[in-house]
């Protein structure tokens, strides 16, 4: 046990990743210049130091927090601005919640910056690269750290536009140029609902700090419609980063990003933020039913819907994508159900076994230069660690015992099981269907024959699949021994004793309480190895064909693979079709084609009267100024109306 | 009457200086061509710090013209712009436009009539500092005189200009028909002792006003004019008709709302957040279809003028917030604006193109430029970190306070729609592929210029705290001073 941690650590948490985000930009814009000689792989080393430290300091903090039984360390916080009625104060949170995610952000972000040394090798992003990733996780753990809402959007924003720069990183793909815009633009309209509740809870109570306004609302102090549309809009912004439904559409395209970015935004970072807002703010959440039981519905529907597309994608990466989204949605179901403690175990174990699948996919991709499963097979053979790593991940996002996601899936399953049937059984679909899309991807890659052979994105990979160096084998290592070994952390309740010390006390009371249910726990694994068992059947025996099932089922399949038809409708119909197409071509016509077309028959008229006008586009000067004339007769007339 | 002459002293310096840089155009060849630019700078420069002897003064000319923070901070705020515009202009003219010591001679004269604007205490000297500020704008429009669409959009905003001159000159006549008086306390007063409820004229003269101010910030549906003055004007007027005409027109709108007109708020409160949702949405949603960038900056700078138009709607008589605020948000503007400007305006000199699509792979050619064009884009869709999310933020929360809830909501929705074109121009820098692998050359001076003005968007954005204190210092006599006011006409 360590003395407790000093604020200035705390801060040093947030401010390494900073640093090195400052220092390797600085010394690419010099070395650009020609100013200095910069070896590239200084960025990555300067990075991994840096977040090293972190995660070191994040232990400390953990020390120290548990030390308090998860109840906050007081920090004192810094006035920031001041504007007439308007304080804004900065500040830190260093409580149970807050210490998980520290400890998840850091070691995740570790592992994946270590991989990437490797798997970023050559690029000639390479610097850019690292400095973006030091930045993204900067910004999430300044959001963890935030003691203030406020404070807290202006990092949730930074974690968006930091996820455009990586999703984009690829930039001379097309592909890439658009998935980045998406994920920026979907992610935004979710924060527009945040922003509005965060103007709305300071006009309804004039504080935006976390710990008051969840007071606050403990106390009743708050209108029950402003809690309900205070929920409701920080839900829609948590909801867009955490790609929820109907949000989630940005999520599998963002898979364009290199694929260690894609583990960090899937496991530890961008996603888990909107689940961390809903737990940060669980007491508020907690005292509204209507909020709460919006959460556990967009969750159980989440779960279900990314599950279910999770079966029908052919490209590995984009299996691991509708995986999270169905575990995110697992998540907010857990959270929706009173299960804070349950959600938040989920999250832990999930950021394991999530960057282990993907730095799996990355080290397949590695080996065969393809992201595609029918082009794979057979790897188990040549790549022993990432099969053996690749499956214990799998095998703990199912939740086969005693593996990591078990024992937090089964919580949340125990928590809904407590009063919301129709949650626990859409929940029991999802761990079959989970089950049977993991199966799949488990056979096709790693079992049956080769049938690959195609350069990859960095080099040219024509010949055996072989396994990946040390760096990129290394962390998946760490990784399994994770997945294996996470869930195992509340045994004792020593998490939940945790995470239960950073709600307020009368929030507590507000968590479902459940404990091991052997029926449930029993059942659910069941389930699992049914589905493991279907897919070894379709996929591994190959005993019923797949074309059989996908005509027997449709047109069940088709929607799948067109994603139930969102994108076209988001991107065809309604941002092309109204957006586009209605309002702004609209307006633009006014503009344009009204009033030009106004100026062309008075300029008929003007180019009869004199050179000198015809100089003035014949005319519409004129109509401009009757617009002007109209506006102020229009303005006269509505205040006669209005004031009779 | 204090006829304290020497109160005048900062203007006194900008028209020596205007008039010396004419006659160094025309009797010093070898100076003209280099250092003009930088030489009218100095005298913008030389004119704000003068100004800064009234600090935390409180005096004025003649009952005309009042010399205290606010006409300080002005001053200070107006002679900056004039800098940047000086500096930015330098290269640009020296390459493409005849006649500089005229050119930069009439930019100070804006400065002058944007000061006045902000210092005038009474409706005909408003007004007269408002056509100094028009006419040299007039002018620099049509500046490239051999460009048919800069004398095109010279001649329109001209006419267009006169037009709502008269408008407003009209409301200004109503109001005086009805009050017996130019002065703003004297307006306040009358207004604030009469309580016979609604009068036709007086509404009319508002209406009318309002019009009038609503052409010079180019509010809608007075907006017509911006598009093609915006794509007309050489890019350095643009930039300048951006920044000062709207910080201008904005600093005596407020004080007139706020010192004269505040009595009717609940009467003219709705109307102008009415046209503060037209302004906004307008703006912002037909910038998504531009394709030239100082169109797209035109539409962008429309939908501004809605966010700041807000801060007049949220004005009351108990709350200073929404007075600060709005300079605040004006102040972040317009810093973030020329920011963006002088970006532009650099590519211009290279290249001669303002098209978005020719900015593809500009982060390759460069890295500086396409990066502090992202940062000043960002700025102004409100992204945090940079000054635009604070000074919306605070904006909005101000409107908030007046139960202005609904059109604080389209705010944030058209802040969502502004970042999705401004994203597209970072975009094209960052993920198009340049036309010309070729790097650009480095200008040092404007680049200083730009460097200077990307701190001012972080300085804002990360510690508003200084800046805010100046502007409630500036804003905060409108108020006292009102109060005073009503108490007095209260009296007998």
């Amino acid at each position: 046990m360590l003395n407790q941690v000093p604020e200035a650590v705390v801060w040093a948490i947030f401010f390494l990743p900073l640093g090195s985000f400052a220092v390797i930009s600085l010394a690419a814009l010099l070395s650009v210049g020609g100013a200095i000689r910069w070896n590239p792989k200084l960025s990555g080393y300067i990075t991994v130091a840096a977040i090293a430290v972190a995660f070191l300091f994040s232990l400390w903090v953990l020390d120290s927090v548990l030390q308090e039984d998860g109840r906050p360390i007081g920090f004192a916080s810094h006035e920031w601005v001041r504007v007439g009625d308007l304080t804004v104060n900065i500040g830190l949170t260093a409580d149970g919640l807050a210490a998980v995610m520290l400890i998840v952000v850091t070691s995740v972000s570790l592992l994946v910056q270590f991989y990437s040394q490797a798997y970023m090798h050559g690029d000639p992003g390479y610097s850019r690269y690292f400095a973006f990733m030091s930045l993204f996780t900067a910004s999430m753990l300044g959001l963890v750290l935030s003691s203030n809402i406020l404070q807290l959007f202006v990092f949730w924003e930074l974690v968006g536009l930091c996820s455009y720069l990586l999703i984009g990183f690829w930039f001379y793909r097309d592909s890439a140029r658009r998935a980045a815009t998406k994920a920026f633009v979907v992610t935004r309209l979710g924060d527009l609902g945040f922003l509005s509740a965060i103007l709305l809870i300071w006009t309804q109570t004039g504080e935006l700090d976390i710990a008051r306004i969840q007071e606050l609302a403990l106390t009743g102090a708050i209108g029950s419609s402003v809690i309900a549309f205070f929920a409701g809009g920080v839900f829609a912004g948590a909801a867009g980063k955490s790609a929820q439904f109907p949000l989630h559409v940005w999520l599998p395209d963002a898979m364009e990003g290199p694929t260690p970015v894609s583990a960090l935004i899937h496991a530890a970072t961008m996603v888990a933020a909107g689940v961390y807002l809903v737990a940060r703010l669980f007491p508020v959440f907690a005292v509204s039913e209507e909020a709460i039981t919006t959460v556990a519905t967009v969750g159980a529907i989440t779960a279900i819907i990314g599950a279910l597309l999770g079966i029908v994608a052919t490209d590995i990466k984009r299996v691991m994508a509708y995986s999270t989204i169905s575990q995110l949605g697992y998540m907010m179901m857990g959270l929706g159900v009173g299960g804070f403690v349950a959600a938040i175990f989920h999250l832990f174990t999930h950021a394991f076994f999530k960057a282990l699948l993907f730095l799996g996919a990355g080290s397949v991709n590695h080996a065969t230069g393809t992201f595609d499963m029918r082009k794979m097979g057979g790897l188990a053979r040549y790549m022993p660690v990432t099969f053996i790593a690749t499956t214990i991940a799998a095998l703990a996002l199912v939740g086969v015992f005693p593996f990591a996601g078990f024992w937090s899936k089964d919580e949340i399953l125990a928590n809904a099981w407590k009063d919301q049937p129709g949650i626990f059984w859409t929940a029991l679909a999802a761990v079959f269907l989970t089950a049977l899309y993991v199966g799949r991807m488990l056979f096709l890659t790693f079992g049956g024959e080769y049938r690959g052979g195609e350069p990859s994105e960095h080099g040219d990979h024509s010949a055996e699949p072989h396994e990946s160096p040390w760096v990129i084998a290394l962390p998946l290592v760490v990784l399994a021994a994770l997945s294996v070994g996470a869930g195992f952390v509340n045994l004792t309740d020593g998490f939940e004793h945790l995470l239960g010390g950073s709600l307020p006390q009368e929030a507590r009371e507000l968590q479902t309480e459940s404990g091991f249910s052997f029926g449930i726990a029993a059942g659910s694994v069941a389930l699992g190895l049914a589905g493991l068992g279907v897919a070894w059947l379709v996929y591994g025996l190959r005993r019923v064909r797949s074309e059989d099932v996908r005509e027997a089922l449709q047109p069940l399949p088709t929607v799948l693979e067109r994603k139930y038809y969102l994108d076209d409708l988001y991107e065809g119909v309604i941002v092309k079709g109204v957006v586009m197409g209605v309002v702004v071509w609209g307006l633009g016509l006014w503009d344009r084609y009204v009033i030009d077309g106004l100026a062309d028959g008075i300029g008929a008229f003007a180019r009869t009267s004199g050179e000198r006008l015809r100089l003035a586009q014949a005319g519409q000067a004129q109509v401009y100024g009757a617009a002007i004339f109209i506006g102020v007769v229009a303005a006269i007339a509505a205040i006669l109306l209005a004031n009779p | 009457m204090n006829l304290d002459w020497s109160l005048l002293a900062p203007e006194y310096v900008l028209a020596g200086w205007a008039a010396m840089l004419v006659s160094v155009d025309l009797f010093w060849g070898r100076l003209r061509k280099d250092w003009l630019g930088y030489l009218a700078a100095a005298g913008a420069l030389a004119s704000t710090l003068t100004s800064l002897i009234w600090l935390n003064d409180d005096t004025n000319f003649a009952n005309l013209i009042e010399v205290n923070n606010y006409t300080t901070f002005f001053r200070v705020f107006f002679g900056l712009i004039g800098v940047f515009a000086c500096v930015a202009s330098a290269r640009f003219v020296k390459d493409r436009l005849l006649h500089p010591g005229e050119y930069y001679a009439l930019i100070l004269l804006t400065v002058i009539g944007g000061s006045y604007m902000a210092a005038a205490r009474e409706l005909l000297t408003a007004y007269i500092s408002l056509e100094l500020l028009s006419f040299s704008l007039y002018v620099l429009t049509s500046y490239a005189k051999f460009d048919l669409r800069s004398n095109e959009g010279g001649l329109k905003y001209m006419l267009l200009g006169a037009f709502s001159s008269a408008i407003f000159l009209f409301g200004m006549s109503l109001i005086y028909g009805v009050t017996r008086t130019t002065q703003f306390e004297g307006i306040h007063e009358v207004l604030t002792g009469d309580t016979s409820g609604f009068e036709l004229t007086l509404f009319l003269g508002l209406v009318l006003i309002i019009a009038g101010l609503g052409f010079k910030v180019a509010a809608v549906p007075f907006h017509m004019w911006t598009p093609d003055a915006y794509e007309g004007a050489p890019l350095p007027v643009t930039a300048l008709i951006s920044a000062i005409s709207k910080a201008g027109g904005f600093a005596l709108f407020l004080k007139l709302f706020a010192m004269a007109f505040l009595p009717l708020v609940d009467d003219w409160r709705l109307f102008l957040a009415g046209l503060s949702a037209a302004t906004m949405l307008l703006g912002n949603l037909v910038a998504i279809q531009q394709h030239n960038i100082k169109r797209l900056l035109a539409y962008s700078s429309i939908g501004q003028v809605g966010y700041l138009l807000m801060g007049i709607a949220a004005l009351s008589a108990d709350n200073a917030d929404a007075a600060s605020a709005l300079v605040l948000h004006l102040a972040g503007y317009v810093i973030s604006n020329l920011a963006a400007f002088v970006c532009a305006i650099i590519y211009f000199n290279w290249t001669e193109k303002d098209e978005i699509a020719d900015y593809d792979g500009l982060a390759e050619r460069a890295p500086f430029l396409a990066l502090a064009l992202s940062i000043s884009l960002f700025s102004l869709a409100g992204m945090p970190l940079f000054a635009g999310f604070v000074t919306k933020f605070i904006l909005f929360q101000a409107a908030v306070e007046e139960d202005l809830l609904w059109l604080a909501s389209i705010a944030v929705f058209t802040s969502f729609v502004s970042l999705y074109y401004y994203l597209v121009v970072v975009k094209h820098m960052y993920l198009g592929e340049p036309e010309e692998p070729t790097r650009f050359p480095t200008p040092w001076v404007e680049y200083a210029a730009l460097a200077v003005l990307l701190i001012g968007v972080f300085l804002v954005g990360l510690g508003p705290q200084p800046l805010f204190n100046a502007v409630q210092d500036s804003t905060a006599f409108i108020f006292t001073g009102a109060e005073a006011a009503a108490t007095v006409g209260a009296g007998p």
